[in-house]
């Protein structure tokens, strides 16, 4: 049965968001790990539907600044993912990337914001790399887009995009660990409803 | 200290003599700020989305249009005159281009249409404004003054 609202996908459904999770996020943390030769883990990942404002504080502060590399799907399956690093994490993987921590996190030069997009774009790009290989559906990916801004601001557009059609929104989150250290960054796969549909006929959960 | 009442997304909140209403990090949303000096009444409301269209939704605060009107009706009920208030608007930032998923396209600068063309329809019209660009900005209206300032990551605060 077709849903059309996020509030209406059974336990079942849950399960195997959690479990696409799951997947991508383990493809992207070996992806991660290879690119700053260090140990990555992935905490166990978290399916969410919840109102926006428990969304956003679910995520941190809304004022607080993050850099945040946003990857739009489309094909089979439409929505977003968001790669979202505060600066603790940004200037932990620059020091590993480039040998160096960066500078104002609000005025980061082109070495490290092009360093930081293209470590989402790779995480990105293995996550849905996995999900597409797992459920057979063809996804595209559009050209990754950076910018460090309020977490609250950062969310605004997947949240437009999701509060179209429901007061809920729906997030699938993922958070890694480098090197044992558990920095906050927050790996988002955010569907739009139709896209659910989608793939809970292909893997036959209904 | 005055009292924060703090207005989240969708949602809107009135108060009267005293008090600091404040929206925390508007990105494509838009906060409107409604004030009346001469009873010192203010209302402040944060919108997500143009316009209710065909969504059967509870929460009419979500929308410009529906929003709009239904601020006005609070506070023209609690003696709000038409005549007298003063709008401010902020938000409608660009965070990122999005293409295709529920024709997104420019939302913010959509939200700010649809916000200035509700109040065109009510009588109403904006005094000032801090839209568009691509950075969020946190909005407070203080009621015992009218005075709206618009806070932003890395930049100098601003009056409207």
């Amino acid at each position: 049965m077709a849903i059309k609202k996020y509030d209406e996908m059974n336990e079942l459904g849950i399960d195997m968001m959690r479990e696409i999770g799951s997947i991508g996020g383990g493809n992207a943390a070996t992806a991660l790990s290879s690119i700053l030769n260090a140990e990555v883990n992935m905490e166990l990942p978290r399916v969410e539907v919840l109102g926006f404002n428990a969304a956003l504080h679910s995520l941190g502060d809304p004022e607080s600044v993050v850099a945040a590399i946003f990857v739009e799907l489309s094909g089979e399956i439409e929505g977003i993912m968001l790669f979202i690093a505060d600066k603790e994490f940004s200037h932990a993987v620059l020091a590993r990337m480039i040998g160096r921590p960066g500078g104002d996190f609000l005025e980061l030069d082109e070495i490290d914001s092009s360093a930081l997009t293209e470590i989402g774009n790779i995480v990105i790009a293995s996550y849905v790399t996995a999900l597409s290989t797992l459920t057979n559906v063809k996804v595209e990916l559009s050209v990754p887009q950076f910018g460090v801004n309020m977490l609250g601001g950062i969310m605004s557009l997947p949240m437009a995009m999701m509060g179209q059609y429901s007061d809920r929104i729906m997030m699938i989150k993922g958070k890694f660990k480098i090197g044992g250290q558990a920095l906050n960054s927050h790996m988002l796969l955010l569907p739009n409803v139709e896209s659910l549909n989608v793939l809970m006929k292909k893997l036959g959960v209904e | 200290m005055t009292k924060k009442i703090t207005v989240g997304i969708a949602d809107m909140k009135l108060a009267r003599q005293e008090g600091e209403l404040i929206t925390y990090a508007l990105g494509s949303c838009i906060g409107i700020a409604f004030y009346d000096p001469m009873i010192k009444l203010g209302a402040l409301l944060h919108i997500m989305l143009p316009e209710k269209g065909q969504a059967n939704d509870s929460n009419i605060l979500k929308f410009a249009d529906t929003g709009i009107r239904e601020t006005l009706r609070k506070v023209y009920a609690f003696g709000g005159m038409k005549g007298r208030l003063v709008i401010k608007i902020a938000g409608g930032a660009k965070m990122f281009e999005m293409k295709g998923a529920g024709n997104l396209g420019n939302i913010g600068q959509r939200n700010a249409q649809s916000v200035k063309m509700v109040l065109m329809k009510e009588g109403l019209r904006v005094k000032s404004e801090d839209t568009g660009a691509n950075y969020a900005r946190t909005m407070s209206l203080d009621v015992a003054t009218g005075r709206v300032v618009i806070r932003s990551a890395g930049k100098p605060e601003r009056v409207l």
